[in-house]
């Protein structure tokens, strides 16, 4: 196992709320973990640290260290370590004035590319890469908010993917979709591990069952239990994880 | 610590598993005491009542598959809840087959056509060995009905007793046959019973050991008996 994010003792505040509780988590490369948990459980807020998009909100601030690479994310500028971790969103948030290939190529330009070849190559690997080519590939200059709605998560995880981050963070990539756009996302989850290390948020335990290798149960801001998906699915070692994942819980 | 909830549609499809769960555990059972009642007194009237009950085995098997299938299709259950469906898939197999061999142990009840002559003496080890298996398969079922692995998580060195019996009863009936004391086609169908209540106390330990399975999630590896010796010397 090569360890690529590591979290240790992280905690993370929303003023005077704790979101979450002192987490110390490995991410293992080229693998996909999931992160479970009831709403509010601090999922979200775990990724958002992971990627520094958790300090950008009013009074909220972290403790503990996040090591990307064994280097803390926090001795970083945070637009590099955006870059090398990317994020996807719940709800695809194309950028709504521009089009498809603007869209994925916006990473590039706003760091100052202006090469049109390999603007151009970016864009197709990267749409290649979140298998949406061949669906846009003739409708490249069409506004990127016109594209149906699994297209434009597709399309948000192809601008992540253009400036090549390292880890790609998603936060509930397919609550808004149905299920063929679904099972696309997930297919495209299990092809990107062969290049990246996902961390996926879901609320949905079947999609956390069919697309991950580890999987870490969190609950009141805590990490109650993480472990291989099969083993935790099969055989949880915590009692909480047993009643959390088999629905008795009130 | 969250309050208890259940999925109810989930919970009231594990319940009905259950209880045609212990149906079936309890007709299989029923069936072998039948089947060597039947065999002891050399009564063919009991050999219908073991065919019959076959028969109701097998169609409870088939419903439970069904139960099954229709749990994990629509409730995508995991866990403890996964790990009983798949137990109860597998261990109705376990009960069938000691259907078939109450059935097959009926059968020879009905060759010997009630008029067998020293037939009590005949059957040797054949009453204690159908006691041990037949208790065997009691235990596995009480530990599926309480959920309790620690009481099967052994059952495979009870099994032992049943294999050396199985072993003298066959040089018993080797011995007679070489002696002519007892004809070859009989003394055959005497060491048939005896391979028939082995196989039926193997699956009383597939069932103990899916049970431990199922309780705790562990897998209880397959050991053999001279290995077991081996290693407590």
């Amino acid at each position: 196992m090569t360890l690529k994010v590591r979290t240790e003792h992280l905690s993370a505040w929303y003023g005077a709320k704790r979101g979450i509780e002192d987490i110390s988590l490995d991410f293992e490369e080229h693998a996909v973990t999931a992160i479970i948990g009831p709403s509010g459980c601090g999922k979200s807020t775990l990724i958002r640290c992971m990627n520094r998009l958790h300090e950008v909100i009013p009074k909220a601030r972290s403790e503990g260290k996040v090591l990307l690479d064994g280097e803390d994310i926090y001795a970083l500028s945070a637009v590099s370590v955006r870059r090398r971790i990317g994020m996807v969103f719940q709800k695809a948030n194309p950028f709504p004035t521009m089009s498809v290939y603007d869209n994925v190529s916006a990473g590039l330009r706003l760091n100052g590319v202006r090469d049109r070849k390999r603007l151009d190559e970016t864009v197709l690997r990267s749409l290649k890469h979140a298998a949406l080519w061949d669906e846009v590939r003739d409708s490249l200059d069409a506004p990127g908010v016109s594209l149906s709605g699994g297209q434009q998560q597709r399309l948000c995880i192809a601008r992540a993917l253009a400036v090549e981050p390292e880890v790609l963070l998603m936060d509930e990539p397919c609550s808004a979709l149905d299920p063929i756009a679904t099972a696309k996302i997930e297919d495209l989850i299990f092809d990107l591990k062969k290049e990246y290390t996902v961390v996926v948020v879901t609320h949905n335990m079947q999609q956390a069952a069919r697309v991950a290798d580890y999987t870490a149960f969190l609950y009141l801001g805590k990490l109650i239990e993480v472990n291989r998906t099969r083993e935790l699915f099969e055989r949880p070692a915590q009692d909480l994880t047993e009643k959390y994942i088999t629905g008795r819980f009130g | 610590m969250p309050e208890k909830a259940e999925r109810k549609a989930l919970a009231e499809g594990l319940r009905a598993l259950n209880e045609n769960m212990v149906t079936l555990a309890d007709l299989s059972e029923l069936a072998i005491r039948k089947a060597v009642d039947g065999l002891t007194r050399l009564d063919p009237d009991v050999s219908d009542e073991v065919f019959t009950l076959d028969g109701e085995i097998y169609a409870l098997q088939l419903e439970i598959e069904k139960n099954c299938v229709d749990l994990i299709a629509l409730h995508a259950p995991v866990a403890r809840d996964l790990r009983t469906i798949t137990t109860s898939l597998k261990i109705t197999t376990d009960f069938d087959r000691i259907g078939r061999y109450a059935k097959d142990i009926a059968e020879i009840t009905l060759r010997f056509r009630g008029k067998e002559p020293d037939h009590l003496r005949n059957l040797g080890s054949i009453p204690e060995m159908t006691e041990i298996a037949i208790q065997l398969v009691d235990k596995a079922i009480r530990a599926f009905v309480a959920r309790d692995a620690e009481s099967v998580r052994h059952i495979q060195e009870d099994d032992d007793a049943v294999d050396l019996l199985e072993e003298r009863a066959f040089e018993e009936l080797v011995d007679k046959m070489t002696s002519r004391s007892l004809d070859v086609g009989v003394g055959a169908r005497y060491i048939l019973v005896t391979r028939y209540l082995e196989r039926i106390a193997d699956h009383a330990v597939n069932i103990g050991q899916r049970v431990v399975y199922m309780v705790t999630g562990d897998r209880v590896p397959r050991i053999r008996a001279v290995d077991r010796a081996n290693r407590t010397r």
